[in-house]
């Protein structure tokens, strides 16, 4: 078993700012999850929102801060889309 | 069917043409336009982010749910990023049926959930400052 999986990080917009980064390589224990994958950056750039306000996608696709990630995968914190006034 | 994330200008005719078909009695097209105010102050101009990558996948994805509530339509979508002035034009949403109502119907569905699920931002120079727009929320840039 790993001791660690090797996963991309992209950030966007206002969270690109905040972080400083547009993307970065992060170590995390197998089987972690995303809010785990989030917490871990949130440790590395404390300017980061917590939680609630941000979403996550895993391959290009939203997903739960729940879900497990695996080696290679792509993951993306994303600020609430720009909506608008209907 | 076709959808684009671009930093070139828009080209809404060409959009319409694309889901123009001889079938189709009614083409609804939904352009949204760079403002030139907003919460009561002076918009200079705007820039647009986007995750190109996965925008473009949610936009075929909204169009095929557009197909599964009205099968006989056919969807063309874009969205600009980069800098915009006043006036040019960000978004289109272009679709074609047979006729109006449901024209209409999924073309204001379509442009609801682009602005819910397509993973682009704007960034709005104005009189008081630089904010990110994030749904209603106006953040300043750098907090």
């Amino acid at each position: 078993m790993a001791v660690a999986i090797a996963v991309r990080v992209r950030f966007f917009a206002r969270l690109r700012e905040l972080a400083g980064v547009e993307t970065e390589t992060l170590q995390i224990a197998p089987n972690s999850s995303l809010a785990d994958a989030y917490d871990a950056l949130r440790a590395r750039h404390s300017s980061l929102p917590a939680r609630d306000g941000v979403r996550g996608a895993v391959n290009q696709e939203f997903a739960g801060w729940s879900e497990r990630v695996s080696e290679g995968d792509e993951l993306a914190f994303i600020p609430p889309v720009s909506g608008g006034r209907r | 069917m076709r959808y684009d994330v671009t930093t070139a200008p828009i080209d809404v005719r060409e959009l319409e043409a694309a889901v123009v078909h001889p079938g189709a009695g009614a083409v609804c097209t939904f352009s949204g336009i760079v403002r030139d105010n907003s919460r009561g102050q002076t918009v200079t101009h705007l820039d647009y982010e986007a995750y190109a990558e996965m925008a473009v996948p949610q936009m075929r994805k909204i169009g095929q749910e557009i197909r599964d509530r009205w099968p006989e339509a056919r969807v063309a979508m874009a969205h600009r990023t980069g800098h915009l002035e006043i006036g040019e034009v960000s978004v289109v949403v272009a679709v074609s049926c047979p006729h109006r109502a449901e024209a209409f119907e999924a073309c204001r569905w379509g442009i609801d959930r682009l602005k819910e699920s397509v993973p682009i931002w704007k960034k709005e120079h104005a009189a008081d400052g630089t904010f990110w727009i994030e749904g209603e929320d106006a953040k300043p840039v750098g907090r």
